[in-house]
């Protein structure tokens, strides 16, 4: 079993549901304020590094 | 897209501005769809469930308190989460009435509102709306006395709408309470279109029961929703079971018989709790959500012919619109008839407009941001240049 793991991808779903609402808070146009890009910005590094973590236990 | 064979991956709220009556306050918050996520499986909440075996008695994750706490939002004494408001309808009927009993309604009462009345083999009888679609408390005073006159009969229950879902107007439900108090008449508030968007206590309003709608307006997973009480009628409501096998001699503990035993076993309750703190934030900001309604509604009523048919100003997200004079006019001519309307609006990103309505019809401005509500505001002016017709400054 890898807590680590399994850890990581709950959190990379969690992360990509604030991506999620983002998208829907920004409907239709998707049109992002500086704030919002620096945000989003935010939630992509930490889906990267929660992927990092998964292919470190899985692959 | 899809998400699982022929099933299209429902993507409504993330392309669009979804303004369709019925679906905005029951869109998830992001903590309930982490929590959708996490408990999707079927009897999810049930790894820790323990004597006495029943789902408000769950500790982990924390359902009990749940209760507890939506009892104290509501200043009730008692609360269970039910599969949708109209469960809830169906639990009190239970109850509270028996075959043959009337049972007063209204004239802007939901559906569901009858079929409850209905599956207890209730006698439905309605209180009329007036001139302005209101519900009033002299009306329901006539009402009553109609009914126990011709049914020679008090009526065992009497359902109001807290708002109602035709034009988003509230109605004076002390004052109907007051009044089905004075004949011992028992009230039953339905909340569907206020609890979890405005802020509602069932003590201020003098209410026998609360019921609302999780999916409709607590921004929780269908089907869910819930029924408030008092200390008064909560054991009647909430009566636990005691039949017995006759052969094997298994009785079943404090199950509850109006609610089935347990209710929202998984996912509906998980979303629904996650998204509850949220909720109790929302409702004290609901006065920005009038604000942003109102950028929507001044720039309807500045196309020529447009008219309101809820109450102004707005008290609420949800409107019922006249655009025979506006809309239906371009559709006469147009080449895609009455779907030309939303069609424009498709293509401008704003959805949840029944297809081809261009008479009367309705929408909700609930949950949009500023941008979005300005967003819409001008879509439908430019819709109204588009086609011809006079925009006021």
């Amino acid at each position: 079993m890898s807590q680590r793991a399994t850890d990581a991808l709950f959190q990379s779903l969690f992360l990509l549901t604030d991506i999620r609402v983002m998208l829907r808070e920004s409907a239709p146009l998707h049109q992002l304020s500086a704030e919002e890009k620096e945000k989003a910005g935010k939630l992509l590094k930490s889906v990267r590094r929660q992927i990092d973590i998964l292919e470190e236990e899985l692959i | 897209m899809r998400c699982a064979g022929d099933i299209e991956a429902r993507q409504v709220d993330e392309t669009a501005i979804n303004i369709d009556p019925i679906q905005v306050g029951g869109r998830l918050t992001a903590d309930a769809m982490k929590a959708v996520i996490a408990y999707g499986d079927g009897y999810s909440v049930c790894d820790n469930c323990r004597k006495p075996f029943r789902l408000d008695y769950i500790k982990k994750p924390p359902i009990a308190d749940f209760h507890a706490d939506l009892a104290t939002w509501l200043e009730m004494d008692a609360c269970r989460v039910v599969p949708g408001a109209r469960r809830g309808f169906q639990a009190v009927c239970q109850g509270m009435v028996q075959k043959g009993d009337p049972v007063i309604l209204t004239a802007l009462s939901h559906y569901t509102e009858f079929i409850a009345t209905e599956s207890v083999g209730a006698v439905p009888r309605e209180i009329p709306k007036d001139e302005k679609n209101h519900i009033t408390p002299d009306a329901a005073a006539e009402t009553i006395e109609r009914v126990i006159r011709t049914e020679g009969k008090t009526p065992a229950l009497l359902f109001v709408e807290g708002v109602d879902y035709q034009f988003g107007n509230h109605h004076d439900i002390r004052g109907i309470a007051k009044v089905a108090h004075s004949y011992d008449i028992p009230v039953l508030y339905n909340g569907a279109y206020t609890v979890g968007i405005l802020p509602v206590s069932g003590r201020e309003l003098g209410v026998d029961f609360v019921i609302g709608s999780g999916h409709k307006s607590m921004a929780a997973p269908a089907p869910s929703g819930l029924v408030a009480t008092t200390a008064e009628y909560a054991e009647r409501i909430f009566a636990t079971t005691a039949v017995k096998g006759d052969q094997t001699g298994r009785t079943f503990g404090i199950k509850e018989v109006a609610m089935m035993g347990c209710t929202l076993m998984g996912v509906t309750v998980m979303g629904m709790m996650a998204s509850f703190p949220h909720v109790k934030e929302r409702v004290l900001a609901w006065d920005e959500e009038l604000r942003k309604a109102k950028i929507v509604i001044d720039s309807l009523l500045a196309i020529e012919g447009t008219k309101i048919l809820s109450d102004m100003p707005r008290e609420h997200t949800l409107t019922r619109i006249d655009t025979r004079e506006s809309f239906d006019r371009v559709a006469e001519t147009h080449k895609k008839r009455g779907f030309f309307f939303t069609s424009a609006l498709g293509k401008k990103g704003i959805t949840g407009v029944i297809p081809g309505a261009t008479k009367i019809w309705k929408f909700n401005t609930y949950g949009m941001t500023e941008s979005q509500a300005e967003y819409t505001a001008n879509v439908f002016l430019d819709i109204a240049r588009e086609n011809g017709l006079t925009v006021n400054d």
